[in-house]
């Protein structure tokens, strides 16, 4: 670190930036770079991946061999801090009928220490989806707007990948992405029986990099294909800002981090203008003002959404003169299908270990067919793949005991594959976020209620989903290991997949959306979001390298304003 | 990553989430008689779990720590093991579950404070009660004094694919035993090499993929299935 953070309380920060995740990150290392004086909140406590994650420890040097448990819902070692799907004294509700799931850590670079790192980018088709098929609304920007971005953050963060060709499915120009690393043998399975399908299979798009990244602050090295990436990784292989944007924003002496600072409004300085924000010290209690010329949220696609809903002075909150604040919600759909292949059984072993996760995935290919109405769902899925040498699944083994089950376990160790949908929800009326008119957290702020309802759309897309996988299994001689579900049964609970968008979704005019192309909101000049709540539509696609990109282009906008004296 | 690392929970979320012995044929669905004639009863109720903490959502990762206290007796801590010993035998690649000292992971599993292993404590204490009195009926002498023939016939009847009614909670036990069994060994050093693991060794540059004899192998399965390389 080379100078002194910047002292707030001596030199009034030009910015604060609430959350320190994906968007919080990118919001602190492109403003203290173009000079901007940052004022960082965080809700969670202060995490240090180098000294706390045990990246080489066995399972079985974990409680319960690392299985999942409400404490630890991905498992002991997982990076996950303070949180999970439920975080002490933050609770939050739901309407009656609702399923929804809120996953939630409280720790500096939020999700971004233990996510999956599948970063596909997003095509023409998923900025403009109403032009499309009559559904939602268009963005009101096309994926023109974004790829430069894309192209940047791709070289920022370090992805590794390959092309894709595939309409809908925008290749990275040269240079922007790493060499991928080779298939592993049941992805080479799946490749061949997919193909032979007329299903592509392409080189998955990572966020671990395989070529070093040399820097005087934070210095990356090439992922060394050993570990689980979910635990966090020591060495900066895989992305996650508290290796990366937040020690290289701080050592431009412009950024201040204060950490266990639960924000709970944003203070106004005048109608239309943000004065700063209010926050919690979740360690004392006290209660704290801090002011800024410009206010980014970036707290996560809720959180913004109810820190907007909980300040301002009228039930309808802060920036929400089109009603559309909390409306819009959605997540991606799931599934996940698994079968017992025995032309896998007894396989040669070598090291399956790879980096983390998949070398490759299935796209979404049937925008021809969709156009032609065969479909009887609107927008795509994916399928994220896995199968590897290990422990089987129970499904997998016989009922049997002694010599025999162990030769079943040997047998079965490595003959499991199994594919996992990942699909488009399309916003509905019946799916929002509310403040809860009777629950406050422990801090005594109102907390969030949810309704959520899946529409025929995402329940057909997934009784298409397993129709493929089922034929694809068939394809290869497979015993299918999963139990006879109906849609509604086999489609994941809101929220549970975790790409949780829209919620204060952007548009092209005031009367329709919560802020503009560059996440400004319309009512408040000075205040901007930087999370998935701005987005006017969800994907199949995982979201976060767009929030990554639409980040970047927020914040050089907004420092653009800063140099040309709009907040003087 | 070691098949737990990256696979545990996966196969751990598989075994709470699947209905087992899914692969029953139509045909045995009627079930399987057990080959005695009595059965005794499932035990009707088990103490309550003594009062037990979790490790929270935010312990130290760098020094795990199981933070509740382990309820099995020594008696039924004995039967586990020789359980074990029964269930994953020692032979040439690997010594027996039980021998290893996987029943003290059963035991440090039903003894969990936690939703998913408070079932499974109904299960498997209601089992190893189950198990002593059906001995007893059946041959006069605990489980762990039988013959080995005769503990080979009870666990036989505790492994069919399709049960008969009065047998699917006796099965139900075993189910959970031996995947607890199969989840405990495999994730140990001595499992992974018993099944050919080769893994967790850091390493650098790019990831090599298949060996040429898995390719070699590979190019077989295709063959098989009639694909073409793609
Ligand atoms: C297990 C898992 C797997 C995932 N896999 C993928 C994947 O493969 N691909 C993909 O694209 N995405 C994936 N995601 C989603 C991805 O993590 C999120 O999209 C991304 O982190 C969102 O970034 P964010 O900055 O909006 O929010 P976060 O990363 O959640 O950061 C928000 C931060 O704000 C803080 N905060 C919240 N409220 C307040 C407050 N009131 N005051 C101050 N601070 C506050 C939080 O503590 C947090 O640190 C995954 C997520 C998880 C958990
Ligand atoms: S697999 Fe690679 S990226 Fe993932 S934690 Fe290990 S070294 Fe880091």
């Amino acid at each position: 670190m080379t100078a002194a953070p910047f002292d707030p309380a001596a030199t009034a920060a030009d910015v604060i930036i609430v959350g320190s995740g994906a968007a919080g990150g990118m919001a602190a290392y492109s403003l203290t770079k173009a000079g901007l004086h940052c004022l960082m909140l965080e809700a969670g406590r202060d995490y240090d991946p180098q000294a706390e994650v045990n990246m080489f420890a066995p399972e079985s040097d974990a409680p319960l061999r690392g299985a999942s448990t409400p404490d630890k819902p991905f498992g002991y070692f997982d990076a996950t801090v303070g949180g999970g799907w439920e975080v002490d004294g933050e609770p939050y509700t739901m309407r009656e009928g609702t399923n929804f799931r809120w996953y939630r850590s409280r720790m500096l670079g939020g999700r971004t220490n233990h996510w999956g790192r599948h970063v596909p980018r997003w095509g023409p088709y998923d900025f403009k989806p109403f032009s499309r098929d009559g559904l939602g609304v268009d963005w009101p920007i096309g994926y023109d707007d974004v790829a430069p971005f894309y192209d940047r953050v791709e070289r920022m963060i370090g992805v590794n990948g390959g092309r894709i060709e595939l309409e809908n499915h925008p290749d990275s120009p040269p240079s922007c992405l790493m060499p991928p690393p080779k298939p592993r043998v049941p992805e080479m399975l799946l490749k061949a029986t997919c193909e032979s399908m007329g299903i592509p299979v392409r080189t998955a798009h990572t966020a671990v990099i395989t070529r070093d990244m040399p820097d005087k602050v934070a210095p990356r090295s090439a992922c060394f294909n050993a570990t689980p990436c979910t635990r966090g990784c020591t060495i900066g292989a895989m992305f996650q800002t508290t290796t990366s944007f937040l020690p290289m924003a701080k050592a431009t002496g412009n950024l201040t981090i204060v950490t266990d600072a639960m924000v709970s409004r944003v203070t106004m300085a005048g109608a239309g203008r943000a004065a700063g924000v209010e926050y919690v010290d979740r360690k004392t209690g006290a209660r704290h003002q801090v002011n800024a010329r410009a206010v980014i949220l970036a707290a996560g696609t809720c959180e913004t959404t109810r820190l907007l809903l909980n300040s301002g002075d009228g039930p309808a909150g802060l920036a929400n003169a089109s009603g559309q604040l909390g409306r819009n919600l959605t997540d991606s759909t799931g599934a996940s299908f698994r079968a017992y292949v025995p032309a896998l059984a007894d396989r040669p072993r070598y090291n399956e270990d790879g980096i983390g996760g998949q070398h490759v995935y299935i796209p979404f290919w049937l925008y021809e067919e969709q156009k032609r109405g065969e479909l009887d769902f609107a927008r795509g899925y994916h399928f994220e793949i896995g199968g590897r040498f290990g422990i089987p699944p129970a499904a997998a083994l016989p009922r049997v005991w002694g010599a025999g089950l162990k030769k079943a376990v040997r047998t079965a160790s490595g003959a499991t594959i199994g594919m996992t949908l990942r699909g488009e929800m399309i916003p509905n009326k019946d799916t929002y976020c509310e403040i809860d008119p009777g629950v406050r957290d422990r801090f005594g702020i109102p907390v969030l209620r949810f309704a959520f309802r899946w529409s025929q759309h995402e329940l057909n897309q997934v009784a298409h989903g397993r129709r493929t996988a089922h034929a694809v299994f068939k394809r290869m001689n497979a015993t299918i290991l999963d139990p006879e579900l109906p849609p509604e049964k086999l489609i994941t609970a809101g929220g549970e997949i975790i790409h949780e968008l829209g919620s204060a979704r952007m548009g092209a005019d005031a009367r329709s959306s919560v802020v503009d192309s560059y996440g400004q909101t319309w009512d408040v000049t000075n205040l901007v979001l930087m999370d998935g709540a701005i987005f006017a539509s969800g994907a199949h696609k995982n979201p976060t390298l767009t929030i990554l990109a639409l980040a970047l282009r927020a914040s050089e906008r907004l420092a653009a304003r800063f140099k040309s004296g709009a907040f003087a | 990553m070691t098949p737990s690392r990256r696979e545990t929970l996966q196969w751990m979320m598989a075994a709470a989430a699947l209905p087992l012995a899914r692969w029953t044929p139509p045909a045995m669905a009627a079930g399987h008689p057990p080959p005695f004639t009595v059965v005794v009863d499932w035990p009707a109720a088990l103490p309550p779990p003594p009062p037990a903490q979790g490790y929270g959502r935010d312990p130290d990762l760098m020094a795990p720590k199981v933070t509740w206290p382990l309820i099995l007796s020594k008696a039924q801590r004995a039967t586990v093991d020789l359980l074990g010993d029964l269930i994953l035998p020692a032979d040439e690649r690997s010594p027996g579950a039980g021998t290893l000292g996987v029943g003290a992971f059963v035991d440090e599993w039903i003894s969990a404070p936690y939703p998913t292993q408070r079932k499974d404590r109904e299960q498997v204490l209601g089992g190893l009660i189950w198990l002593e009195a059906q001995s007893r009926a059946l041959h006069g002498a605990a489980f762990a004094a039988i013959t080995p023939a005769q503990r080979a016939g009870l666990l036989d009847a505790l492994t069919v694919t399709a049960p008969v009614a009065m047998m699917a909670k006796p099965v139900a036990f075993m189910d959970t035993l031996r995947h607890l069994f199969v989840l405990g060994f495999y994730s140990l050093p001595e499992g992974k090499a018993d099944m050919g693991f080769i893994g967790d060794q850091p390493t650098p540059g790019d990831y090599p993929g298949p060996s040429p004899e898995a390719l070699t192998h590979f190019a077989a399965i295709l063959a098989a299935l009639g694909l073409a390389v793609s």
